[in-house]
Formats: C-alpha cells, structure tokens, sequence
C-alpha cells in the first residue's frame, strides 16, 4: 500500500474555479483602474441585485444540467409566473403568489414528463416550451404592459443596504448548494448525469430524478418571477428575454459540464459574477446596452469551448 | 505461389512499457485461408490491426511481393489491397444496400457522383460474391448476415488483395455462418489471401487452410490444418503449463442445497434459447462462453436489464418479474456489468460516492440526507477489506484508481449491499494480473459467506479459479455441463469451441 502501488498519479488538474476567480479578479482590476465608482459598497451591492433573478434560477439550472439535462425555457416561465401573478394581483395578493407558484411547477413538471414520458432531448423539449410559453403570455397578454402595486418587497433593504432580492438569491443558492451536496436526491443527480447507464444498473430511477430536477427548476422560476415582478412593478411579452443565455453561461463558466455529472453552486456563483461584473464595468464605461449582449455571447462561447477542452484532456 | 503475398518478421509492438507481440512471424500466400486463434489477450487483434494499418509496429517488418513496407495509415494499407473487416456490422442503416457498397469509393467525375455508375458496379460487387441483395433495400431492412455480406463487397471495392475478418460469425446464425464460409471459399478461389480470426474450432476445420495460434504475444502454432488436430490447437492455445494445473479451490464441496436463483425454459431473442440453470447459496456458477454465445445476455436477464420472451426467473422458488435493475436491486441481486467504463462507473464522482451508491437510501437520516462522515466510514471499511490501492482519501476521483481497484469499488457496492446474489459479468476484463487475484479472492469469499454468485466470463482463467460448477454455452445454448475433475481449462476450451448442437464427446 506504497505510493508505488498506486497505478495512476492524479493529473494536475486546473481547478475549474481557479481559472474563472482569475478572470474575475482580471475584470475588476481593469474595471477598477478605468472607473473610480466601481470599488464601492453601492457598486457592489448593485452587482449583486443585478444577478439576484438570473442566480435563483442558475441555482436550479446547476442542479438540472449536473443531472445531464437542460432548461431553455426559464425566462418564457419568469414571464409565464409573472403574467399570472400580475393579472391575479387585483383580486387576492396570497392567492396570486400561490397561483404563480402552482403554475411554476406546472412548467417544470411539464418540461419533465416531455423529457421523461415522451423522451425527447432535454434542449429541444425546452425550445419548444420557451416558445409555447412566451406565446402564450403574448397572446393572453395583448402585447401590453401589465403593472402591479404594493409589490415592491424586493427592493427593501433590511440589513447592510441589501434588497431582498439578493437575499431570497442567496437563500436559493444555500438550498440548492445543500440540495446537491447533502440529499440522495442531489447525489442521485450526480450520478444519473455521469453514467445514465450504471445509474439505472445501481437502481437510480433516471425519471424520477429528472422529473424532480425540472420541478425545482420551474419552482424556481416562479420565485425569480416573483422578484422580477417586484423589481418591475410590471410584466410584459418581453419581460424574461433570454434570462436562459445568461444562466446557461453563467452556469458552464461556472464549471458545469454540458455532458452533466459535474458542477456547483459555489462555481455558478462565480460564474454569474464574471457576468455580472462584465456588464456593470461596460456601463460604468458607457458602452451601449446591446455590446453587452455581444459580450456575454461571446463568454458563452469560451465557456463551452474550455468545457470541450476540458472533456476532451479528461477522457482516455 | 512460393512467393508469399504477404510475410511478416520479427513483429513486436508495445503499448507504453507493455509488450503486447513478443516477435510474431508469418507468411500468408495469395489463395489461401489463414486460421488466426488464440485467448483473449493473446495479440491477434493488435496484429491484425498493425497489418491493417490501425496500428504501427514497435520493431520488425511487413513485405507486400517480397517488398518490404510501411504501412502509415490505414489508407496506406488499403491501397496495398489490405482490409479489415471488423467484429462489429458497420453499415449506415439509412442509405441503400448498393450505396452501402460504394460507400467511400464512389465513381464520380469533378465532384459530382455518377448514380448509374456507381450501381452497376455495386451490382457487380454483389453478383460476385454470389448473392441476391436488393440494391435499392435500406441497409435497416437487412438481416445481419446480409449487412456483413454488404461490408464484404465493400471490402473489395478497388483492388483488394487481403481480407482479413475478426470473429465475423459472432453474430451470426447458423446458416449465416454456413453462407459466409462458402464466399470466403470463393474468394480464396479468386486468389484473394485471408485471415481469419475465430474462437471456434469447427469453423478453422471448415475454412481454414492454415492455423496460426497466438499466446502470449508469440506463434504458439502455425501449421497446415491438414497436419493437426484439435486436441493440438487447444493444447497450442492454452499453452502446456496451466493446462494440468490445479485449481486453487477445494473441490467437490459444493453444498447440496437447492437452487435459490433459476432460470427455466428460458429465451431472449436469438441471443440464448431454452436455458435451465440454477444456482445454490454459497455456490459459484460460471457461464462460460465466448462473444455471442449469450452469457451476457443470460447474465443481464439475472439482474433485470433485459426481458425473457419466454420462460421463467424464479427467485426462492417464486416466479419474478424484474421490470428494471431496481427490482432485482430490492430482491437482493447485485451485479458488475461486463463494461465497468460505460456500466459501471461514475467517472467523474470520487471513490466513496461510486461505493455507496446503492445503499444511500439505507445510511441516509431520514432517506433524505446523506452524510458525507457515514459515507467516508463505508469507503474506510471496503478500502481495508478489500485492499483497495488508493491514496485513501474518500473524496478522490475514482478514475485516477487502476483497473483493478476500480473493479473492486464497483464490487464492494453489493457487499455493503448485503446482496443474496451477486451476477457477475467478466469481472476480471481490463484488470492488471495483481488485482486478478485479490478479486478472484474476494468473489469466493463472497460465496463462503453464504452468497449464490453467478459469473458469466469468456476467460477460462476466471472459471478455472472461481467455479464450482461451470454452464459452458455455444451459440445460446448450454453445450456442456462441468464440476469437479472434469473441470479443465482444456474440457472448456474443447466445449466452448465446439459448434452448437454438436455432441458432447468426452
């Protein structure tokens, strides 16, 4: 039982993290020298604030793309939640908070059985409830916008100068973080996104497992929902619009693999933060809101392409 | 015909520090049929590959017509007239049988295919080789042996000059088999030169004009078919000193108990027919059989990955329904797979999460939360047991352990399972001669402990250490039955090379 013994040395292996806090650490040193306001507490909370929607939902989508899977319909679903918490809000404001989230769940259970039931892949099952839903709220929603009034919780700031929002994200991630690292339901995921195979030869219902990861991603939506309408005081087609395209990055960057069976909380909060701060230092430097878009296009696609890279010096 | 088509000399090849073809001679001339045995791991497939041009040799020479050459790539040998004809059926399933046919050579003039053409030649191809295929068919609507027989007359688009097929009969039926040897005959006629590699003897009596036995990475045999006999091959293939060898198992200990796990009267597919095994607790029963005789696929049936067409699984004397592993999980079967990298193991996971994988439920609080501590005490407990080599660290990746003492995690599951019944597919497959032992060690102790442990192998070595009783299995069906004495390397390798339905003969 020498160290001889052991067949195979562990390869070095470029911690997923480490590469990523570097850019980060990159980013804001640059950010820093360009804009005096950047290194500030209001900076950073607004930071913060800015990623708390897309973070309750990447905290789900951590969990849903570990377990091999994929969810393209979240920001379709944001609106979907909203839309229905919006129109309900005249009547009864619980009741609306409640239908909202029963209509999340709906979604997710909804993405899960097309998945499971009727076995189509998880990136087309979700494009065609993306669109499903977004049609949907345009077409009930008459392409106006809708606004809603004494629902602005999510913008006290209780404690340190913090919204709610950041809070209720925060709190997602420590679910979702403990969800993944502590329940049999999390390892189960785990498993079933590395070798769906062996998952089912150990036991490990595959149906189940994705049917629950869709179900906490759609709760998840109904609760980013409920912030964004808060955020907002309104709803309208468009509100939601590709949320999917930051979460997905943030996610990937976070070291996540596309192939599933890897990722965590700890590293999509990373992620969403080289976003996030990506996107506050090009408006502290007044570049237009669509060169923003370009950007996060393009850390998309570096993201993926490390993934590849890194899949492809781990196999053999 | 006294110059070879093709010869080989002083052929080595390693892979990293492992010799696998210590010095491989051989001489092939045109028009003839070459048998190529050997066990698994003996090196015919890296010496057929490096004839292919898959594989560059370490040291030693090739000669095409008495000219020495280098093969670089695969192409490079097909330009030479040399092809391979994998185990597997490659044929695209969508286009047609002729598109099949021309697949990769198609007759075309600045880029643009000439359909015509490129029948007409397909036709030509096909009508050969003798055969009456539909050239407009999709390739899904082929039975098997027609999709070979696709990659055959692929095979000798251009100027081929060298077929060399591994184990082309695997998959097929008998009277498959039957039409395969008749066009390799023809061919032979035509003075093409093959090699041939197969695990059943029948079938080199049959096509065969010369054998050639593999062991070890070096030519055991290499005669004309006409000067030997089958007692000679087996003894050339599995080599003088195992074949008086004693097993390391006491034998005739067997408990008379009856039988807890049966199969009766049953069938799956074509893969095995009318199969009655049982087997009793503390018992090993090794399925012997080479790829295709359906072990696996009788093995997968134990633990709930397939379905029987007919007959059935009686557990404790009751008749059972597995409709997913999970059900032969909860009535206490555990099992390794055959392809512990596909089947087996979560690559990406540490070594204490590929342990407890089945038994979360069980050391969860609640059936809800696991402990990562409960977790790293059952990874401590199988380490020691087990002498699993590792850094033991719970938390390392199981990829970076070797083959072997990822095996033993992978077996380690099931005990800490506590299953009644373990079914075990080529449990020693890809494992390093170190660990072979200790696994061989650990399975016969699982049976002592009052376990019924079912092992389905194509390595007469596992049978040999591990079986009390051995099924050995031909085409899907039992062959012959061995205990005791009568059980020997040379007896297995004799029942298993035979052709099914053949009588047993002592």
């Amino acid at each position: 039982m020498t160290a001889a013994a052991i067949a195979r040395p562990r390869r070095f292996a470029i911690p997923s993290w480490g590469a990523l806090l570097l850019v980060l650490a990159a980013e804001m040193t640059m950010f820093g020298i360009t804009s005096p306001y950047f290194f500030s507490w209001d900076n950073f909370v607004n930071i913060v604030t800015t990623v708390s929607v897309a973070g309750i939902i990447a905290s789900a989508v951590t969990l849903l793309m570990v377990g091999g899977q994929l969810d393209l319909s979240v920001g379709s679903g944001v609106a979907a939640t909203s839309f229905v918490l919006v129109s309900l809000s005249g009547t009864n404001m619980a009741l609306a908070i409640a239908a909202a989230l029963v209509v999340g769940l709906l979604i997710g259970l909804l993405n899960g059985l097309i998945v499971t039931v009727l076995r189509v892949n998880a990136l087309i099952a979700t494009l065609g409830t993306l669109a499903l839903l977004r049609g949907l709220v345009l077409v009930f929603g008459h392409s106006n916008y809708l606004f809603i009034t004494g629902f602005d919780w999510a913008t006290y700031r209780p404690f340190l100068n913090v919204p709610l929002s950041v809070w209720v994200f925060l709190a997602a991630a420590v679910i979702a973080h403990l969800v993944m690292q502590r329940t049999v339901f999390g390892r189960q995921t785990y498993t079933l996104g590395s070798n769906p195979v062996a998952a089912r030869l150990v036991g490990i219902s595959s149906r189940r497992t994705v049917i629950g990861a869709f179900l906490l991603s759609g709760l998840c939506m109904a609760v980013a929902g409920l912030v964004l309408s808060s955020q907002l005081a309104s709803v309208s087609g468009g509100t939601g619009t590709g949320l999917e395209i930051s979460v997905i990055t943030a996610v990937i960057l976070g070291g996540t693999r596309l192939s599933g069976g890897q990722g965590t909380i700890p590293g999509t909060a990373i992620g969403l933060f080289v976003v996030a701060v990506m996107g506050n230092g090009l408006t502290l430097l007044n570049i237009d809101a669509p060169w923003q878009q370009v950007a996060t296009g393009v850390l998309l696609i570096l993201a993926v392409a490390t993934d590849q890279w890194r899949e492809s010096r781990d196999a053999a | 015909m006294t110059q070879a088509f093709l010869e080989v000399r002083g052929l080595r090849k390693s892979f990293g520090e492992v010799e696998v073809l210590h010095g491989v001679d051989l001489d092939l001339p045109a028009g003839t049929v070459l048998a190529l045995l050997g066990e698994n791991g003996a090196g015919k497939s890296t010496l057929v590959r490096i004839l292919a041009g898959d594989h560059r040799a370490s040291a030693g020479t090739i000669s095409v017509d008495g000219g020495s050459v280098h093969f670089a790539d695969v192409a490079a040998a097909r330009r030479l007239g040399i092809r391979l004809i994998h185990q597997e059926i490659n044929v695209a399933p969508t286009l047609t049988a002729a598109e099949n046919v021309i697949l990769g050579s198609w007759p075309s003039r600045g880029g643009i295919v000439n359909k015509r053409e490129a029948l007409r030649e397909a036709k030509r191809l096909l009508d050969d080789l003798g055969v009456d295929i539909p050239l407009e068919a999709r390739a899904s609507s082929l039975r098997l042996g027609e999709r070979q027989i696709l990659e055959i007359a692929r095979a000798l688009t251009g100027s081929a000059r060298c077929l060399i097929f591994d184990e082309p009969t695997s998959a097929l039926s008998d009277a498959e088999s039957e039409l395969l040897f008749k066009l390799i005959r023809s061919l032979r006629d035509r003075g093409l030169s093959i090699i041939y590699i197969t695990h059943r003897l029948d079938e080199v009596f049959k096509v065969a004009d010369t054998v050639c036995v593999l062991r070890d990475g070096q030519v055991a045999m290499n005669t004309a078919v006409a000067a030997t006999n089958r007692a000679d091959v087996v003894q050339a293939m599995v080599g003088h000193d195992v074949t008086h060898r004693d097993r390391t198992i006491a034998l005739g200990t067997t408990p008379a108990r009856p039988p807890v796990f049966e199969l009766r009267g049953a069938s799956s597919g074509i893969d095995f027919v009318d199969l009655d095994l049982g087997v009793s607790p503390g018992e090993v029963l090794v399925l012997y059989g080479k790829v295709g005789s359906g072990i696996a696929e009788a093995a997968e049936v134990l633990f709930g990955a397939r379905r029987l067409d007919r007959g059935a699984l009686i557990l404790e004397g009751k008749p059972v329904r597995f409709k997913h592993p999970a059900d032969a999980i909860a009535a206490g079967v555990g099992c390794l797979p055959g392809d512990r990298q596909s089947q087996a193991m979560f690559r990406p996971r540490s070594v204490a999460e590929n342990l407890a994988a089945p038994v979360w439920r069980a050391i969860a609080r609640a059936g809800l939360f696991v402990s990562p501590t409960s977790e790293a005490a059952l990874y401590y407990k199988w380490h020691d047991a087990l002498h699993i080599r590792s850094e033991r660290k719970p938390e390392q990746l199981i990829w970076t352990l070797s083959g072997g003492n990822q095996q033993k995690v992978v077996l380690a599951r099931w005990l800490q399972r506590q299953s009644k019944i373990l079914v075990l597919v080529e449990p020693t497959r890809g494992v390093d001669v170190g660990a072979r032992q200790e696994i061989y060690r650990v399975i016969r102790s699982a049976a002592q402990d009052g376990r019924a442990v079912v092992v389905a192998t194509s390595d007469y070595e596992d049978a040999m250490e591990l079986a009390d009783r051995a099924i050995v299995m031909v085409r899907g069906r039992v062959v012959r039955e061995l205990s005791g004495i009568e059980l020997t390397t040379q007896e297995l390798t004799r029942a298993a090379g035979r052709a099914a339905g053949e009588e047993a003969v002592a």
